[in-house]
């Protein structure tokens, strides 16, 4: 440790810069550039959510509009790739879940009795909720997220859920009935609820990951966070509330 | 005037580094409420002197809230219920006759127990050894007002700079981070005209001397913030996010 | 032995006019070659302003430096805690101050007991201080055009002080703080928190290392040197209460002394007229609220003796303010030393307030109905906060109870100009050393002695020293270091031993209660005497009844206090006996049989005008004086008078 300053101080400064799979490195392992990668991929999955929330909320527009979007949707040449970066995303943001989270357990080996918070006022939906202060909370609904998307891939994807007939179904046909199932109705609600949570300490989150503070704006994302994850929440939730309950 | 408190209180009790500790339950009476928490913890030690128990240790120096020295977990809390207040400045006036309270020391892989309520603070100082200066050998400096810095850059810089090194930002964080503590140093220099030489070269030694020093990652649940006592900012942190990332894509070395 | 010897000193004064002697001093320096620096190593005990900021610029040129505190971390010195601020004559607001103004001024707020040349020099490197500072990354306040804004503090008449809102000391400490880390990354500077030095080691008649306790493993070792620096503050903690850390001592600068350093002037110790008085008896320290609050606070108390009335509720016909009705041209803004035995005098006359009777009321009522309270908050939020949290009391409503403290001590062990004490190699630094302030400090000037020492000072002089010796090379395992171990282990083991019955926190109490009361802001020739006899006796008492528990060897805060304890009480006699012999008032030093008959203090230039520098010649004996007679040529004596 001593000897790594003194090492920079002798060593002539570099007139070239570092390699860039150095630099890129340093810059993955370090902690920070983590929480900046956690934080990208959080971000751009959010945005799915968004396009993904528009495409879904057309099942209340008809079955016509519905298949249409779908349609479009599987005759892009671009979907495998656009998926495969969606997966490489969850995979990224997932994979670093799991190694911060591992990380902070370890820096924290030994619990205290009772820890109490000092927030007086707090700043999101999530953390007011009983267990805001437990550790892994985000490393929880991340992880029933995980599970719900698990899910709707064999809903969706491999289309391998029992109480559903796939057979000879335009798309409108099979979201009506996965939604309808008893199986996916109780997992799509309890995920995109705990999803919300999610969002509503990560979107703002994310932004301080980024290093995007400033006094003018930081309440205003705060704000948009808890007004983003309400809107994502209630519209995912809606869909299984109306395939369940409505139809 | 002064009303008196009977307490009950938990300690952790551990002989040495490598020894095992527990909590240990003691009877305290007739503490006056005008006390501070540290002198309470005397009157303990006087008693438990005085019985032929080994007093507890805990750090302390200044006992007026800006060195540093004085830790504890109280209930839970790092340097007790108040807001922007150390262990040495709390007053036994806010807690209530009967109360059971339990201290522990800070809590972190990076600040291992040397006794009792005693820990290890060490790593700071080599996180401040890697960068938290500017180098400025004695004599070379320029007159003072040679450079103006604008009230509010200075400002910033002084909100920043009043980070007494306490670790109660670790203390309280769930994950153990020193972000708090970095960014505080980070953004001390950095936003000072003469800390901008050494800018990048600063943030990026820092932080990796903070991630070998095993603290945990900083998740934005701002615990620290509302824990420390000198009221450090986690805009701090985002400051420090950006003159990192801002290091790795835009700096040469 | 004779009781006082008449040693002419050589406190190596270079000769010349004064603006001269410095540059000349430095002129005549011998210097060591840059590859030899590499060899020489110095150790540095301390880590505050003066020992910080040395053993940086000392590492930075190249020297190998071990530095030690007490502390888990070297930024925990406690300069920490000055609030106030730092004097420069930089005359940045133009207000006419100049180098030789602010050496006038230190002189004679000295009360004319310190030395010229030490004082000029302090008042020329001022300026370099404000610079490296900044040059740091010390955030001094500014001006909204950027440039460094000043105030005007302790009374005087230009503007000179910079400051980083109320937190000056830490600001300042943080910037030497973080230039010795820098050495300690890049190897020159090897540091050693938590140690405690316990003797020095002195071969061939230099000091050549020091003896420390590891205070995390209890084990004890040895370091040598070339030179030893001595920077380990001041000794304001004999009085058990005071405004300084807990762990403030007397330890390192004792044994040196017993080693053969000479003590000067012991009994100059400076009592702050704004803390926050004593509560109860558990009291653990005191807490001093800036002294600025007096430029808007008036100070009185009540009109008839025992008053109980809160504040508030007193009529201003029942009010006597006794600073303004005393001194009329200064008025609540007289200095440190006035101020705190006025206040003095009004309790012991029965006209104290709140439930101990050992106060008086700080009022901001007018200040606030003539600013408005916000601009009170604006300028003082912070004290009155901190006021509020200490004592419960809303400040703004009731007035303030303040009382004097002990805050400084201007005495501390004797050092030439080159700041070398009697045994050649020693150094002492900071306020651990006597030189700079007389007889009385003035506000903002003991954070620029620290660094002037450290930054500016000593680089030269322990250059000098060097440069000028043939030292031969000596191992810790030499005669001197065994003895000197020996010598402290010696001692801790004998303080486990006695298993007595008194802890030391109480042992520590009466002793500051003796000297509080027979040898704090007056004292009197047959109240000394008493306490000699008391300290004499407490201190048997100690060695017959301390009860240390725990081992040795182990983190032991409990042997760590009744160790410093066990010096305090030694050098609580030599204190008492400085103050016994002064035959005079001057500064913080007040004799009862010596003022005028306005209460004020009366000086004795004919036979007084000298450093009483203490020899030791063992525990219990008498101890051999010598003098530095002191001369005033640049700054003429005078009577201080602020009527
Ligand atoms: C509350 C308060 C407010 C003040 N305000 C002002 C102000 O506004 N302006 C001003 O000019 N001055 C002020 N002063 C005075 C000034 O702060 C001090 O005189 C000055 O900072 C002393 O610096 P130093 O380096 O000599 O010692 P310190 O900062 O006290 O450092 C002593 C060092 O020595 C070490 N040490 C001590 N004993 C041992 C030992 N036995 N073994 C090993 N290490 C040891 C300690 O660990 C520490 O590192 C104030 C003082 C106090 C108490
Ligand atoms: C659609 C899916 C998801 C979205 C939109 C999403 C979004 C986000 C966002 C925006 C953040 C904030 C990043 C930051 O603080 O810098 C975040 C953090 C996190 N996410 Fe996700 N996430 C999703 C799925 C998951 C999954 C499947 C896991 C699985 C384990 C997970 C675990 C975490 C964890 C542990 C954090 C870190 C929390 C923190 O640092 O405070 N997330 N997520
Ligand atoms: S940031 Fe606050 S809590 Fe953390 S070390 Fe600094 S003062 Fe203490
Ligand atoms: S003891 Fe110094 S901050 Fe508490």
């Amino acid at each position: 440790m001593v000897t790594k300053l003194a090492e920079k101080q002798q060593s002539s400064p570099s007139t070239g810069g570092k390699s860039a799979t150095k630099w890129i490195m340093t810059l993955l392992s370090s902690s920070i550039g983590q929480k900046f990668v956690m934080g990208i991929t959080g971000l751009l999955l959010c945005g799915f959510l968004v396009v993904h929330l528009a495409g879904n909320l057309l099942v209340y527009v008809g079955a016509d509009a519905y298949n249409g979007y779908a349609d479009k949707l599987h005759s892009m040449m671009l979907l495998p790739v656009a998926e495969t970066g969606l997966f490489l995303l969850l995979f990224a943001h997932m994979a670093l879940a799991f190694k911060l989270t591992r990380d902070n357990e370890r820096a924290r080996h030994i619990s205290y009795q009772e820890p109490q918070s000092k927030i007086e006022e707090k700043p999101s939906v999530f953390s007011q909720t009983p267990m805001g202060n437990t550790s892994g909370w985000m490393f929880l609904s991340g992880s029933i997220i995980l599970g719900f998307l698990v899910w709707h891939m064999i809903d969706m994807k491999l289309q391998l859920n029992p109480t559903v007939d796939y057979d000879g179904k335009k798309p409108y046909g099979i979201i009506v009935d996965v939604l309808g199932s008893y199986i996916s109705a109780p997992i799509y609600i309890v995920g995109t609820i705990v999803l919300g949570f999610h969002l509503s300490h990560g979107f703002s989150s994310a932004f301080q990951s980024l290093g995007l503070n400033h006094p003018k704006y930081t309440p205003l994302i705060k704000k948009l966070a808890i007004i983003f994850a309400l809107v994502i929440a209630v519209g995912f939730v809606s869909l299984p509330l109306w395939g369940f309950f409505i139809r | 005037m002064s009303e008196t408190l009977d307490l009950t209180l938990k300690v952790w009790r551990q002989p040495g580094p490598d020894a095992s500790g527990r909590y240990v339950e003691y009877k305290l009476t007739e503490i006056s409420t005008h006390m501070s928490f540290l002198e309470m913890l005397d009157v303990l030690n006087e008693q438990l002197n005085e019985k032929g128990e080994e007093m507890v240790a805990f750090d302390h120096d200044c006992r007026e809230g800006i060195c540093g020295m004085c830790s504890l977990m109280i209930n839970g809390q790092a340097h007790g219920p108040d807001s922007g207040t150390t262990t040495c400045q709390l007053h036994m006036r806010r807690f209530k006759n009967g109360d059971t309270i339990v201290v522990e020391p800070w809590r972190a892989r990076a600040f291992p127990v040397l006794r009792d309520l005693v820990v290890d603070r060490s790593a700071f100082d080599r996180i401040i050894q890697e960068g938290g200066f500017i180098s400025a050998n004695t004599g070379s400096a320029p007159d003072a007002n040679s450079v103006p810095i604008p009230a509010p850059v200075q400002e910033t810089a002084m909100d920043a700079a009043a980070c007494i090194g306490c670790g109660a930002c670790v203390a309280a964080c769930k994950n153990a981070s020193a972000m708090l503590f970095v960014s505080a140093k980070v953004s001390h220099l950095s936003t000072l005209p003469q800390g901008k030489p050494e800018r990048d070269s600063r943030v990026q030694s820092m932080v990796a001397q903070m991630d070998l020093e095993g603290f945990g990652n900083c998740t934005n649940t701002e615990e620290c913030q509302a824990a420390c006592p000198a009221e450090i900012s986690v805009s701090n942190i985002a400051r420090l996010n950006r003159e990192f990332l801002r290091a790795q894509l835009c700096s040469k070395e | 032995m004779a009781d006082t010897a008449n040693t002419v000193f050589n406190s190596r004064v270079p000769d010349g006019p004064m603006a001269e002697k410095w540059d000349r001093c430095k002129q005549e320096m011998k210097l060591v070659n840059p590859a030899n620096k590499r060899k020489k190593k110095i150790i540095v005990v301390g880590t505050g302003l003066a020992g910080a900021s040395a053993a940086a610029s000392l590492a930075e040129l190249g020297y190998q430096v071990e530095s030690f505190c007490f502390q888990d971390s070297p930024r925990r010195a406690h300069s920490i805690a000055a609030q106030g601020g730092i004097n420069a004559a930089k005359n940045y607001p133009n207000d006419g101050d100049s180098v030789w103004r602010l050496f006038y001024d230190t002189v004679k707020g000295g009360d004319y007991r310190s030395r010229e040349a030490n004082v000029h020099r302090l008042a020329q490197v001022s300026n370099n201080i404000i610079d490296q500072c900044t040059a740091q990354g010390v955030p001094f306040a500014r001006d909204y055009g950027g440039l460094l804004s000043n105030r005007s503090f302790g009374g005087a008449q230009v503007s000179r002080t910079f400051y980083a809102r109320g937190q000056t000391g830490q600001q300042l400490l943080l910037g030497a703080y973080s230039a010795l880390m820098r050495q300690v990354g890049t190897g020159r500077v090897k540091l050693f928190p938590r140690r405690e030095m316990l003797d020095l080691v002195v071969v061939d008649g230099v000091a050549r290392g020091i003896i420390v306790r590891n205070l995390i493993t209890g084990e004890f070792e040895k370091y040598s040197a070339d030179c030893v620096l001595l920077c380990t503050g001041g000794y304001s903690s004999a009085f058990y209460l005071s405004t300084n850390a807990k762990g403030s001592n007397v330890t390192a600068a004792w044994r040196c002394h017993k080693r053969g350093a000479y003590f000067a002037n012991p009994c100059y110790t400076q009592i702050h007229p704004t803390c926050i008085p004593v509560s109860g008896d558990y009291q653990s320290k005191l807490t001093l609220m800036s002294e600025s609050l007096r430029n808007d606070g008036r100070v009185w108390v009540p009109g008839g003796q025992g008053d109980q009335r809160r504040g508030n509720q007193i009529p201003d016909a029942e009010r006597d303010y006794y600073l303004e009705r005393r001194y009329p041209a200064f008025g609540n803004l007289v200095p440190r030393d006035v101020a705190s035995r006025a206040a003095k005098e009004r309790c012991d006359a029965g006209y104290g307030v709140g439930s101990t009777q050992q106060a008086v009321f700080l009022d901001f009522r007018d200040a606030i109905a003539r600013d408005g309270r916000h601009a009170i908050e604006a300028k003082y939020g912070n004290l009155f906060h901190m006021y509020a949290k200490i004592t419960g009391e809303d400040p703004y409503q009731v007035p303030m109870r303040i009382y004097p403290a002990v805050h400084y001590t201007m005495g501390g062990l004797w050092v030439d100009y080159q700041l070398q004490s009697s045994i050649p190699g020693l150094f002492v630094l900071g306020e651990a050393n006597f030189s700079d302030h007389g007889a009385n400090r003035l506000g903002a000037s003991a954070l620029m002695q620290g660094l002037a020492d450290g930054y500016f000072v000593a680089p030269y002089t322990t250059s000098n020293f060097l440069g000028s010796q043939n030292l031969p090379d000596v191992s810790t395992d030499d005669e001197a270091f065994t003895e000197a171990m020996a010598n402290a282990q010696d001692r801790n083991s004998k303080i486990l031993g006695v298993q007595g019955t008194r802890s030391s926190d109480s042992i520590h109490r009466e002793l500051g209660h003796i000297l509080w009361d027979h040898c704090g802001m007056s004292r009197e020739s047959q109240g000394l005497e008493l306490a000699m006899g008391k300290i004499s006796d407490l201190r048997d008492e100690f060695w017959s009844s301390i009860k240390v528990l725990g081992q040795g060897e182990q983190l032991n805060q409990n042997l760590e206090h009744a160790g410093r304890l066990a010096d305090f009480l030694e050098f609580g006699e030599l204190m008492v006996r400085d103050a016994l012999v002064r035959e005079e008032s001057c500064g913080g030093h007040f004799r009862e049989e010596h003022q005028t008959k306005d209460n004020e203090a009366l000086r004795d230039d004919e036979n007084f005008s000298h450093v009483s520098a203490w020899e030791f010649t063992g525990v219990g004996n008498e101890p051999v004086e010598h003098r530095e007679q002191l001369e005033f040529i640049e700054v003429p004596l005078a009577t201080r008078s602020y009527k």
